[in-house]
């Protein structure tokens, strides 16, 4: 236990006492984070301001009195700078306007019959002719799907006039008021994107802020021949594996909640920015019991995860194939933690907890959702302690082989 | 006190090093049936070309190779199911084996110190001692990466020797030295010696051979051909230079000589 520490603590001091180290682990991060989700935030801002403001061109065909009431009472005016035609003008130029719309000059086309109002009024009952109005957008041009949106408006209004011309009073058609009441559980309310953000975010951070300093603390050591002067000296091989194994761990801790910190309070300063682009981002409480459980949590998945990176290079010979070895496993806890991602509410069985990397992505899930049972959490919890255990109690064998650590 | 009974160790070659060393042999026996006594108070030597088997048989002494048959004593303690009091009573000293470059000598002193059980007043006599004999003073607070070749292999030596060990293993002791620094090596062996100590050394090197070591043993192919002190090697050879003894050696054991 004495050399665990002695080994534990020179670990420590061994990148705390880098700066380039810790300058890559944790500021660079910090500062990435901040300037990637404040860049985001700007763009998007930016790009639905951009939206918004632009004065969409509109091409109105045919117009009726009744439509033009209906425009400017829905205000579709304001955005919009509209060009009325007559039907013989657009017959002729026809090809062009639909071109423009092609190439995104023109947002809207909004093509009223020739004698709307006839046949309109001439409408008696089934059978009769429909009037028709055809519009034209482009789904892939911004500025025409606004348009096309609020247009989309303008005919409702537009619709009711007609409607209550034709029926006067409008009340015989509502056959039902509608009241709405939404029933969530406090727990989940305005959590479903982090929850189901939240495992993938937490195994991505951890992995990769382990995987950065463990390839190089067990293969880069052994290629420079620095990990043989530990294993020359007298202390037991568990004691090098677990001391190293925990220091890194922290390590790696340290590093992910610089990220996670990050994140948060950058997202957070983004503030309104965010809001209109994905619901679910509402605030999230958790209880003591959740914190408790995330943590300890996250404690034995980060041990699991150096751990495991640490026998996967110790395995290799050099740092390069050590990176080659590491990437598929980077790649399998990607997979596991993005399952998650697409669940439904059904239940999971109990055996699905017991599976590493998958298992602990859907506890995690269902602890931010407040929905986890203590057998599901100690299932999971338990089978990464005792896979951990197990890769210590390996990694202390591949420090003892000669063939492994010496080429032999 | 050192013995190696009769350890034999084989490699298994894969199959990128059996193209290397143009066999088709799946297995590479390095060191044959060896064995020798190393004993308080003398230099043992092991003589012999690169790739006879030297230094696989200081990595079993220093219990971080395995024997494939035999054993290996150091102070009555096999290296195999007593590993760990092994290593506490060695320092083995050899060129792949390196301090972590990012500390200081200072640092790795104390670490090392402490790994073997020393109190911290110990540790500081013995730094005193060592950093004194070799010097170490001026550079004992940089980094040992910003070290010439020579303070570094002195700062091993020192690091490696903190713990006053009884055996001391020293593979090509002053390869790669500049030669103050190698001169100063082979005096400290020779005072260690002189203290009662168990020192074995390997070398391909004849004068130096000559003139450190007490007994020798020679090496070729992994075998044992001749052990002695120098005369009793001349007297076996019937030669009176031990670059003349090694050649008649190497001949009769099937080596080429080119």
């Amino acid at each position: 236990m004495r050399n665990l520490v002695l080994v534990l603590k020179k670990e420590l001091y061994r990148v705390f006492s880098d700066r380039k180290l810790i300058i890559s682990l944790f500021v660079i991060p910090a500062v990435l984070m901040f300037a990637l989700y404040s860049l985001i935030g700007t763009l998007a801002k930016s790009m639905n301001s951009d939206i918004e403001s632009h004065v969409s061109k509109t091409v109105i065909v045919n117009a009726t009195e009744t439509l033009n009431n209906a425009i400017d009472e829905s205000g579709f005016k304001e955005g919009s700078n509209i060009t009325w035609l007559s039907d013989a003008e657009y017959t002729e130029k026809k090809a062009d306007i639909e071109n423009m719309v092609l190439n995104g000059e023109l947002d809207l086309v909004v093509v009223l019959q020739k004698d709307f109002d006839d046949v309109f009024k001439a409408y008696k009952g089934q059978g009769d002719q429909i009037p028709n109005i055809d519009i034209a957008f482009n789904s892939t041009e911004n500025y025409s799907q606004q348009a096309y949106s609020v247009f989309s408006n303008t005919l409702n209004v537009y619709r009711t006039m007609l409607l209550s011309q034709r029926i006067g009073n409008l009340e015989q058609l509502t056959v039902f008021n509608q009241t709405e009441k939404e029933i969530v559980k406090e727990s989940k309310a305005g959590t479903q994107f982090i929850s189901m953000m939240l495992p993938y975010m937490i195994m991505i951070m951890l992995f990769s802020g382990a995987m950065s300093i463990s390839v190089d603390a067990f293969a880069g050591e052994k290629e420079r021949g620095t990990l043989a002067s530990m294993l020359v000296a007298p202390i037991k091989r568990t004691d090098i594996a677990m001391g190293k194994v925990v220091a890194l761990a922290i390590i790696a801790a340290l590093s992910s909640i610089v990220y996670a910190v990050s994140m948060i309070v950058s997202i957070s300063t983004m503030g309104g920015n965010l809001s209109d682009m994905g619901s679910g981002f509402g605030t999230v409480h958790f209880d003591i019991l959740q914190i408790v459980e995330l943590g300890l949590m996250l404690i034995v998945l980060d041990y699991f995860f150096v751990v495991f990176i640490a026998v996967l290079s110790s395995f290799a010979k050099d740092t390069k194939s050590a990176s080659t070895f590491v990437t598929p496993a980077y790649m399998v806890v990607l997979v596991a933690a993005m399952m998650t991602m697409f669940q439904t509410g059904a239940k999971n069985s109990i055996t699905k907890y017991a599976i590493p990397l998958y298992g602990n992505a859907i506890a995690i899930q269902d602890i931010t959702t407040g929905e986890i049972s203590s057998v599901n959490y100690l299932v999971s919890l338990g089978v990464t302690v005792a896979i951990s255990a197990v890769l210590t109690v390996v990694l202390a064998k591949i420090f003892d082989s000669d063939k492994l650590m010496f080429n032999a | 006190m050192i013995s190696v009974n009769n350890l034999t160790k084989v490699y298994k070659l894969n199959a990128r090093k059996m193209k290397e060393l143009k066999t088709t042999e799946n297995t590479k026996i390095a060191v044959n049936n060896l064995s020798f006594e190393s004993r308080p108070g003398e230099i043992y030597g092991l003589l012999g070309p690169n790739g006879a088997g030297k230094t696989t048989t200081l990595r079993c002494i220093a219990t971080i190779l395995k024997p494939t048959e035999g054993s290996v004593k150091v102070n009555g303690f096999d290296t195999v199911t007593e590993g760990e009091k092994v290593r506490g009573s060695i320092a083995f000293l050899t060129n792949e084996i390196k301090l972590d470059a990012h500390f200081t000598t200072d640092y790795m002193f104390k670490f090392f110190g402490r790994i073997h059980g020393m109190t911290e007043e110990q540790i500081e006599k013995r730094r005193k001692e060592l950093f004194t004999r070799f010097d170490i003073y001026d550079f004992a607070g940089k980094k040992i990466e910003e070290l010439s070749t020579g303070m570094k292999q002195r700062a091993a030596i020192a690091v490696t020797l903190v713990h006053d060990p009884e055996v001391v293993v020293f593979d090509e002791p002053t390869s790669g030295l500049d030669i103050l620094t190698a001169r100063t090596v082979t005096d400290y062996l020779k005072e260690l010696k002189e203290a009662g100590k168990t020192v074995v050394v390997s070398t391909h090197i004849m004068s130096e051979a000559e003139k450190l070591c007490d007994r020798i043993g020679i090496i070729i192919n992994g075998k044992k051909v001749a052990e002695g002190s120098l005369s009793e090697i001349y007297e076996q050879t019937g030669t009176n230079d031990l670059e003349d003894a090694f050649f008649e050696l190497y001949k009769a054991n099937g080596g080429e000589t080119k």
